[in-house]
């Protein structure tokens, strides 16, 4: 069903539009499985409605998405998810006032499930056992599912007692992972900032994604917590098998991670390929630093 | 204040005292397990109707109390289906009053000899009202999922405007549709299910056995529906209740389908209303539409706001204050109880004070809720992470 040699993530003339503001432009953007891939670009050059597009919470004007040759535009966000996308956001919103574990814990969600309420792909994973039940349509399964589930944990069966367990000791390792060992009963409000930073990252990683997209992972950081930042990226990648899509601001920090980059301005993609050609292009430096034709321009008009 | 209170001088030494007892008194209280504790007060529970009064004369709750407990009781199920939609999932429902009436009315159009829909004696089925708890969850969960859905899309303040609608309409529906509903009349003469004959009950004369047996059902139908509820909340089905109520779109982003558990917790919360709605009717032997007005719907947001939103202790306090005290005034104990207070009162001896209290005593208390919100906006007994949310208003802008 998915093939394991393209690339992870392809959107083909994606365009989106804000009542005639032209956010995204006819995007083409590919990013290669177990690439760290960045996304560059002025203010409002469109990267995070890129992020919102893809993961479904916008609706593209046209144009077509594809996750691991499978086309996902026209899913809702927690469709997509399931499909193994997951993401971060540029301002942190996490569940304030659960505690990490918890926040970490819905990342879980999809996998916390048992028995009925696997996800698709687990299911491919799983075996061919449930190739059966695969054959009922899904929204069916999911209200019979949910009728069972809701007994399920009323009983609290065995079944759901072994997933909460599995779930909460994934969770811790993934807490561990991002370093927050040991913070688990906090408050996510309580934490400091990187720490929060650092538990949106896990909240993603929790839901097992193929690919993650990381909406400026090092704001406001100091170049100290940025370099360490940097290092998990890698490690996500390396050590987890993940493709990661990354928008930064900080060059140092997309200069010295990313191996592919791509540069938006207003919706369009001016610029891509690998970090020193990026740099050198002339549009990029235009469109980060004005061009010295605005008088001529200007002049000529 | 507080804080140069805390630092009188005089003080200091009775303060650190009081909160060493307190920390030792929960330390204690805390080392009972969880289970034993509940059993206990289960026990407690079910002896009410039994304590005999020391000073003589028969019981300490006769008839008027275990109607009333019973009214709270029934007012804590409530409270405790309202709390999953609107504390655990955070959607401000207003019209709970609807599944409320469903219940009631899908039990009375079995049980009314009045009903249109049935034309055989029901009176012949005694274990109709057993039968029809668990078809009223169902039915309850059903209509929850149906009213929903057309609210799915909206958040906050307009979810509430038009639930309050759907309660009205419901109440307007049952009133206007009477070829079925018996329109204002409602429909009466339901007959209390007999409840079985335990002869261990019958130990006093001076109660009649049914109240009795009614205030038990109530307690353990409380017990069942708190027990429910906690397990639902400390389960994969609350944690994403409460993402959805945090954020919803980053919910839905963590995978969570935002559209199935928004109808589940309207399913379940409906389904707890409709259940009490059975029960409701058949204590009261009848449906009529005008029980099922707005008041019972603002009856039990209250409940659950004053109790502490989230927390089903909260509730139960809520409803004991919101239920049990306005009723409680209707007796002669509560005249008894304020007549006490006639010496410090200056107008006693011209007015009957206490009278004018238990006749107003809807505006007195309207009074006492406005107090308690501005002094405990988080609830009376809030739940041990809503107070954590309202304790750092600071750290809230921050983030």
């Amino acid at each position: 069903m998915t093939d394991t040699t393209g690339p992870m993530l392809v959107t083909r003339g994606l365009t989106k539009r804000f009542e005639g503001v032209v956010a995204l432009s006819n995007l083409d953007l590919v990013v290669e499985k177990r690439a760290i891939a960045g996304l560059i670009g002025p203010n409002g050059a469109g990267k995070t409605t890129l992020f919102n597009v893809v993961t479904g919470f916008y609706a593209a004007d046209e144009g077509e998405i594809e996750l691991a040759g499978q086309t996902i535009n026209r899913l809702a966000p927690h469709a997509v998810a399931a499909l193994g996308l997951s993401r971060t956001f540029q301002n942190i919103r996490l569940f304030a006032n659960m505690t990490a574990l918890e926040n970490v814990l819905v990342g879980r969600h999809l996998h916390a499930a048992f028995a009925l309420e696997k996800t698709e792909r687990e299911e491919d994973t799983g075996g061919e056992s449930r190739s059966a039940l695969a054959s009922i349509p899904r929204r069916a399964l999911s209200s019979v599912g949910v009728v069972w589930e809701v007994i399920a944990t009323l009983a609290r069966t065995p079944d759901v007692r072994l997933a909460e367990r599995a779930a909460v000791e994934r969770c811790l390792e993934v807490l561990a992972f991002v370093g927050l060992r040991g913070k688990h009963d906090e408050l996510a409000r309580n934490l400091p900032y990187g720490g929060q930073r650092r538990l949106e990252l896990a909240r993603a990683l929790a839901t097992n994604p193929r690919l993650l997209l990381l909406d400026e992972p090092t704001a406001g950081m100091n170049p100290h917590e940025s370099q360490e930042i940097v290092g998990l990226i890698r490690s996500v990648r390396d050590d987890l098998g993940m493709t990661v899509l990354l928008i930064e601001h900080q060059m140092r920090v997309v200069m010295g991670v990313c191996e592919q980059i791509t540069v938006l301005d207003y919706g369009e993609k001016i610029a891509e390929g690998p970090p020193e050609a990026v740099q050198r292009n002339k549009r990029v430096i235009e469109a980060y630093l004005g061009t010295r034709s605005i008088g001529i321009d200007s002049g000529a008009a | 204040m507080r804080e140069r209170l805390r630092n009188a001088p005089l003080l200091r030494p009775v303060i650190e005292a009081l909160s060493i007892a307190k920390e030792r008194a929960e330390r204690g209280y805390g080392s009972v397990p969880n289970t034993l504790r509940l059993l206990l007060l289960a026990a407690l529970l079910i002896a009410v109707p039994f304590y005999e009064n020391p000073l003589g004369g028969g019981v300490v709750f006769d008839d008027r109390w275990l109607s009333v407990f019973r009214l709270v009781g029934l007012y804590i199920m409530l409270g405790i289906g309202l709390n999953i939609v609107v504390g655990y999932a955070g959607l401000l429902d207003l019209g709970y009053v609807a599944f409320f009436a469903t219940g009631a009315y899908a039990y009375a159009l079995l049980a009314s000899p009045a009903s249109p829909a049935i034309d055989f004696p029901i009176e012949d089925v005694p274990w109709l009202f057993w039968a029809m708890l668990p078809i009223a969850l169902v039915v309850g969960a059903f209509t929850g999922v149906l009213l929903g859905l057309p609210v799915l899309p909206l958040r906050g303040d307009y979810l509430a405007i038009v639930t309050l609608g759907f309660g009205e309409i419901i109440r307007l529906f049952l009133i206007n549709k009477d070829d079925w509903t018996g329109g204002s009349q409602g429909l009466y003469g339901i007959r209390a299910p007999p409840l079985p004959d335990v002869p261990l009950l019958n130990i006093t004369e001076l109660k009649s056995t049914a109240l009795t047996e009614w205030y038990l059902f109530i307690v353990v139908g409380v017990f069942l529906v708190a027990f429910c509820a906690g397990r639902l909340r400390d389960s994969r089905i609350g944690r994403a209740w409460e993402a959805i109520r945090e954020d919803e779109d980053v919910a839905s982003a963590m995978g969570v389908d935002i559209v199935k558990y928004k109808l589940l917790a309207f399913a379940m919360g409906a389904a707890i209303g409709s259940f009490g709605g059975t029960i409701f009717a058949s204590f009261q032997g009848s449906a009529i539409p005008e029980d099922f007005n707005l008041l019972v719907s603002i009856n039990v947001v209250a409940i659950v706001v004053i109790g502490g939103m989230g927390s089903t202790p909260g509730v139960v306090v809520g409803a004991l204050i919101l239920i049990g005290i306005p009723d409680f005034l209707r007796f002669k104990e509560a005249s008894d109880l304020l007549g006490l207070l006639d010496p410090i009162v200056p107008f006693a001896d011209t007015h009957n004070w206490a009278e004018d209290l238990r006749n107003n005593r809807f505006i007195v208390f309207g009074a006492l809720l406005v107090i308690v919100m501005v002094l405990r906006p988080v609830g009376i007994l809030p739940s041990s992470r809503r107070k954590l949310e309202f304790a750092a208003p600071v750290d809230e802008a921050a983030i």
